[in-house]
């Protein structure tokens, strides 16, 4: 059974369809690359499902219940974390800070816990600020933990972004072309930890343009256009589709 | 540097033990014999840093909300009015105009604190999500609407007149005048203090890094699993009591309300003070609230000197604070004790 599916998927902005009857399933553990030309739904089928925007029609379910239009955070509560197209760091705190903020069940995110600093909150804090500097560690952003992130190179931003979803533990990881803007050396890091974390169970749900990471990496591609899935499958056998090589790589090739 | 490291967690204990102390060194006062003596010139320092120490309560509360959570709230003297007003009313006895029900003066302080706080809800239910500007137009006319209801139910707040006789429990137990003012300091101040104290704790924790997420970006918070309506409504309910608190200590010192105590002068004085010290900071938004009360004090004193008539002199002062402004806006944005990367401003 799928772990995430969205079935049937309507958006409309104004008169613009931007998600038109789109179906996607994902199973458990599946590490899968989306992929379209601008415009083809990508990053509001993204919006859609991890509860930025309510779809006009059609159903998301995961983990075996329907969740459309559940809020972001009930969602990412429950697992389903994604990341944003453009960076969203925040920008006034500083690095080890936008980490530590993911941290779930922290008791002392609550007023008296935190008026009374309860020793399960400092327990908590201890544990969470631990995790916080492995991630940073592990992404070699712990010489920054202290830098503003609004100072971070935009390559570290997306990084960044990484560090804190994870903080999270989520069981679906959705990321919104984390390679864009990063260079090759690191695009390959970037990759080989989403590897990992596949590889340790986590489903990762990736929209990219940069083709030649992408299929390397992926088990699955599907491939949306004007907000309908145009193809879904091996990543060698989508490649060499013609509708595809039509819609996305231009057609006449 | 990280939330629990910047701010020394000694710091808000420091606060809560100074608070304390002012606050028994106060009630002594009241309770015993002891007398203080204070010289005539002292007085206008005293009363003035009376009103500092109130609106101190003020400044901390709309710290809370715009400071760290980054809510805009044109409208903060509304809930010091409520909290002042719901005080007065349960209060008073024999009072002139309007209502006053002659109950003990704690129970009326604490309904004047959760009528602020309900005032609050009322408000942020409506409007918090609203994007900042907005918020700010509906918590300004909230304000608005508040004070002509105040103004024009004479029959329920006396109008004009207000609400008078309203007990003054400092006063009651101390006759002495000198003596009173200093109990009435020592003993708001160190409500003011414990009051910073108990702020400092949270927003040192890690309930105050969600409130500051929420300033830098709200959608990354939600999508880090924070439920950013229930915080921002929290801030904005606990800075609203912090002033309806604010409010009943006034109506319990001043013992009397009226609509000229609660304009939106009120509302701009405290703003202007947590811009120019430094938005965020808490110890910075009360230095910079004294450094505006300050001025009006000095200037009480200039205008002895100065060789120009009351009108003018009025003129000159407001003149001298928006240079201030003007100066703090060009070379410290981000208020003089500010940090200017933690509040997103350009240098």
């Amino acid at each position: 059974m799928s772990l995430l599916s969205a079935d049937d998927l309507v958006k409309e902005f104004g008169g613009l369809r931007a998600v038109d009857g789109l179906s996607v399933s994902v199973d458990a553990g599946e590490l899968v690359g989306v992929i379209g030309p601008n415009g083809a739904g990508k990053s509001t089928m993204f919006n859609c499902i991890s509860g930025v925007i309510t779809p006009d029609e059609g159903a998301v379910t995961y983990d075996g219940t329907e969740v459309t239009g559940d809020p972001p955070e009930e969602l990412a509560r429950r697992g389903l974390v994604r990341t944003f197209q453009s960076t969203r760091e925040l920008k006034t705190m500083t690095v080890r800070d936008n980490v530590r903020l993911a941290a779930p069940d922290q008791p002392g995110e609550r007023t008296l816990s935190a008026l009374f600093r309860t020793e399960s909150m400092q327990a908590a804090e201890r544990s969470v600020r631990t995790r916080a500097d492995e991630l940073l560690a592990t992404f070699e952003l712990d010489h920054l933990a202290d830098e503003y992130s609004g100072n971070l190179s935009g390559g570290q931003r997306k990084l960044l972004e990484l560090a804190r979803t994870l903080m999270l533990d989520p069981e679906v990881l959705m990321l919104d072309e984390p390679f864009a803007g990063v260079n090759p050396t690191l695009t390959d890091e970037i990759a080989d930890r989403i590897r990992e974390l596949n590889e340790n169970g986590m489903t990762v749900v990736i929209i990219e343009h940069e083709l030649e990471t992408l299929t390397e990496l992926v088990d699955r591609l599907i491939v949306l256009q004007q907000g309908r899935v145009l193809v879904d499958g091996q990543p060698e056998a989508v490649l060499s589709d013609d509708r595809v090589i039509e819609a996305y790589l231009g057609g006449g090739v | 540097m990280s939330v629990l490291d910047r701010v020394p967690t000694e710091n808000g204990d420091l606060a809560l033990l100074a608070g304390v102390c002012c606050v028994l060194i106060g009630g002594l006062f009241a309770v015993t014999p002891l007398r203080a003596q204070l010289p005539s010139a002292l007085y206008v320092f005293v009363e003035v840093g009376i009103l500092f120490v109130i609106y101190g309560l003020l400044v901390l509360g709309l710290d809370l909300q715009y400071g760290h959570t980054g809510l805009v709230n044109f409208g903060h003297v509304a809930f010091f009015a409520v909290g002042a007003y719901g005080t007065a009313m349960l209060s008073a006895q024999d009072t002139f105009a309007g209502i006053g029900l002659g109950y003990p003066w704690p129970l009326a302080l604490g309904v004047g604190v959760v009528a602020a706080a309900l005032v609050g809800l009322g408000v942020s239910a409506t409007s918090i999500r609203l994007r900042g500007d907005f918020l700010a137009i509906v918590t300004l006319a909230a304000a608005e609407i508040l004070h002509s209801i105040f103004v024009n139910f004479e029959g329920i707040f006396g109008g004009n007149v207000g609400i008078l006789g309203v007990p003054r429990p400092i006063a009651a137990l101390v006759s002495d005048a000198d003596t009173r003012l200093v109990a009435t300091l020592l003993v708001i101040g160190g409500i003011t203090l414990v009051a910073l104290a108990g702020i400092t704790r949270i927003t040192s924790a890690p309930y105050g890094r969600v409130l500051r997420a929420i300033r830098a970006d709200e959608l990354v918070t939600r999508s880090v699993g924070k439920s950013t309506v229930t915080y921002k409504t929290q801030a904005f309910v606990y800075g609203a009591a912090l002033a309806g608190l604010a409010g009943g200590l006034f109506a319990l010192y001043n013992g009397a309300v009226a609509p000229g105590f609660f304009t939106i002068q009120v509302t701009v004085t405290v703003w202007i003070g947590m811009l120019l010290g430094g938005a965020a900071n808490h110890r910075a938004v009360l230095a910079g609230l004294a450094i505006i009360m300050g001025l009006r004090l000095i200037s009480r004193f200039a205008l002895d000197v100065t060789p120009v008539s009351s009108d003018v002199f009025a003129s000159i002062r407001l003149i001298v604070v928006g240079l201030i402004l003007v100066a703090v806006i060009r070379y410290r944005p981000a208020g003089i004790w500010g940090d200017a990367q933690e509040l997103g401003v350009d240098r």
